[in-house]
């Protein structure tokens, strides 16, 4: 059957949007098929409502809405861990380094393996993982991110800011596991000292 | 603007989420703290290896024909 020239422009247009929306399956689902899956039927749905699509809006959020919430309702069951985000208390990253004297901070940001970063994003909870995906991968605003996620932006700042406390513990927990920090001061037997 | 109030909109300042006032306050006050510029810089960075380290995964080309058949 001949497919219409709307219809294939719009596939062409949303597939341009296909690494952000497998990125996010990825980070959601942390399994490569589930995340093929899921982007899969995320958009032979974004066809089947291509008509409540408005052009000239944002497609990449649009598509995101669709594939997040396609999430949540395969993995609605598992909606209880969000409650259980560690409460860390008012955990920065840089206050804590420059308190034990490791300086300059940065450094330490530099010596973290990627693969640590990503493991401690997937450690977050799926409602404040997505946030952190959204604002800090995609680059999206906390409107566009809110208008994806369906709360008030002031919810989106809200788990940004717990999402990032967590984060920056779990960065400091692995710097500490693995020498780049000591617990009581300054850099890790891999760092070399300054001039 | 006190470093207090600097570090509470500083988040904001990285993500770009400040109106024009409050980023035009957040940057005078940087310019002259190098103290709370040094924790700007931090907060940058990280937000720079979270995002590198996260977006370097694409989806397979393979996958993305299939979907690409799928769809057309």
């Amino acid at each position: 059957m001949a497919e219409s020239p709307a219809r294939t422009a719009f596939a062409e247009e949303a597939l341009t949007h296909l690494d952000t929306l497998y990125r996010g399956a990825l980070r959601l689902t942390r399994d490569p098929d589930q995340a093929q899956d899921l982007v899969q039927e995320a958009y032979l749905r974004a066809l089947r409502y291509q008509h409540s699509y408005q052009q000239g809006t944002n497609m990449r959020a649009w598509l995101f809405a669709i594939m997040r919430n396609l999430f949540w309702d395969r993995f609605k069951g598992s909606r209880k861990e969000d409650v259980s985000l560690d409460d860390v208390g008012e955990f920065v990253l840089y206050e804590k380094l420059r308190d034990e004297g490791a300086k300059p901070e940065a450094d330490v940001l530099d010596k973290l393996a990627a693969s640590e970063v990503v493991s401690a994003v997937e450690k977050l909870p799926p409602l404040h993982r997505e946030v952190v995906l959204l604002v800090d991968v995609e680059g999206f605003s906390y409107k566009d991110a809110a208008d994806t996620l369906g709360v008030p932006i002031g919810t989106v700042m809200s788990r940004l800011h717990r999402a990032r406390q967590q984060l920056q513990k779990s960065l400091y927990d692995y710097a500490l596991e693995s020498g780049i920090v000591r617990g009581n001061g300054m850099m890790g037997p891999t760092q070399v000292p300054q001039q | 603007m006190k470093c207090k109030e600097c570090e509470d909109k500083l988040d904001r300042y990285v993500d770009r989420e400040l109106n024009d006032t409050e980023a035009l306050e957040v940057q005078l006050h940087l310019e002259g703290c190098p103290e709370c510029m040094d924790h700007y810089d931090f907060q940058a960075h990280l937000k720079r290896v979270v995002r590198h380290s996260c977006d370097c995964d694409t989806a397979p080309v393979a996958f993305r024909e299939k979907l690409r058949q799928i769809l057309s």
